[in-house]
């Protein structure tokens, strides 16, 4: 039988000492309907999850809720759309229990006084010219203002085809306001003309992203083995797709077999009581789908199948590190 | 008492490489020491799944709180064995 320590050395085998027993168990949490910006492309809007539920506005229900949260196993809240930084109260249910994760745009700065180690990730979208045509507006502007040198914050940089050739320049911005990056692609839900993405496009991002990371490696949080998983959407010869993802709300997760999945995953509506498909869009079609974290937790729970060389357990162990990070587990 | 445990070893060990479809090892040659997760590499939804299984068997639950520290064959039947015994 092979055993983990007999395909590590003892640095790989330490690293992988260190997450292994981390168990980590999140659940994704819609905040508000509300965002104080309409992207093209943002799957919330897009597939009409703002209208999917009517948004639980008693602050003391959102305290009772968190901590059935907590009881039913949760040990990570990610907190996402419309806009959570709305809801500053309703974040902080979160945040005095749990480990908390904040998506956001960033036009409003999260309160240190008040949130002082909450990561936040801040969206981003690609160049001013993209984030215009995508968003109405520069973002990086003013969240980069706001978020300067704070390390419990990093971009989540979505990239598009458009930005192919001129991802350096996004990065080179984001490390002189001292913060961290994480890459993932845009998924094209409302199908923006030009940013859907074609195969030898997707070839030459995955070149792309690694030359960051190896050009940037204080700056990006990322790893080849991902680079490779997302824009190919295949992992150890199995294709990404609806009998594959581990992000499905479990209570509603009738497949059969039933894939390796995140145990007790929801992602949940903000009236509370209504759960969404799965930890992006309803509407989207599951094998196009390039969803970061998805692919990531994809990795993560398929832990056994990569123990069959160095080089995959190894890849294995180097995404796990990259979600460890981005949620605050383990230091950058 | 040692035969007893000594059983409940082999049947868990039988448990966890048909469950989790172990390949190379059979139930005598299966270290009832090795650390299934820093080792085998079990994660979780394994744990899940193995205590279902031993709960049709043995008729005893797996509170989730005690996986963390279930972490050898050994270490599980000398669980089931304390369970069975005190009539839990």
């Amino acid at each position: 039988m092979i055993t983990v320590s007999s395909l590590l050395d003892d640095h790989w085998y330490e690293r992988y000492r260190k997450i292994s027993k981390l168990n980590i168990r999140s659940s994704i949490y819609d905040v508000t309907d509300r965002c104080n910006l309409r992207c093209k492309g943002c799957f919330f809007f897009s597939s009409g999850e703002h209208e999917a539920a009517s948004e639980e506005k008693d602050l003391g229900k959102w305290h009772v809720f968190v901590e059935n949260e907590m009881a039913r196993g949760v040990n990570l809240a990610i907190l996402i759309g419309g806009e959570p930084t709305l809801c500053l109260d309703r974040i902080e249910a979160f945040y005095k229990r749990l480990p908390t994760f904040c998506a956001t745009n960033g036009l409003i700065k999260v309160p240190r006084d008040r949130f002082p180690d909450m990561m936040v990730g801040l969206s981003l979208w690609g160049d001013e010219k993209d984030e215009k045509i995508l968003r109405g507006q520069d973002t990086f502007k003013i969240s980069s203002a706001n978020y300067e040198g704070d390390p419990h914050a990093y971009y989540l940089y979505t990239i598009t085809p458009k930005q192919l050739g001129k991802t350096e320049k996004i990065i080179k911005k984001i490390t002189d306001v001292g913060l961290k990056v994480h890459m993932q692609l845009l998924s094209n839900d409302e199908g923006v003309d030009g940013f859907s993405w074609k195969p030898d496009e997707l070839v030459a991002v995955r070149a792309e992203m690694d030359d960051m990371l190896d050009k940037y490696p204080r700056t990006v949080i990322s790893s080849k083995y991902y680079h490779e998983i997302i824009t190919t959407g295949v992992m150890l010869g199995r294709s990404f797709g609806w009998m594959e993802c581990p992000s499905v709300t479990e209570p509603i997760d009738k497949r059969s077999p039933r894939p390796k999945r995140l145990t007790n995953f929801i992602r949940w509506a903000s009236d509370l009581r209504t759960m969404h498909r799965c930890c992006t869009s309803e509407t989207r079609d599951c094998s196009t789908c390039k969803d970061g974290a998805a692919h990531m937790s994809w990795v993560m729970v398929n832990k056994r199948a990569h123990i069959k060389t160095t080089e995959d357990l190894r890849n294995w162990i180097e995404v796990y590190e990259m979600f460890a990070k981005l949620y605050q587990f383990i230091p950058w | 008492m040692t035969t007893d445990i000594n059983q409940t070893i082999t049947q868990i060990t039988e448990i966890i490489i048909n469950e989790l479809k172990l390949e190379d090892v059979t139930p005598q040659t299966f270290d009832p020491d090795l650390d299934l997760v820093d080792e085998v590499g079990i994660d979780s939804m394994d744990l899940a799944t193995i205590a279902l299984v031993l709960r049709d068997v043995y008729g005893i639950r797996i509170e989730e709180d005690d996986y963390p520290k279930l972490t050898t064959v050994r270490i599980i039947a000398e669980y089931i064995d304390n369970k069975l015994t005190s009539g839990e």
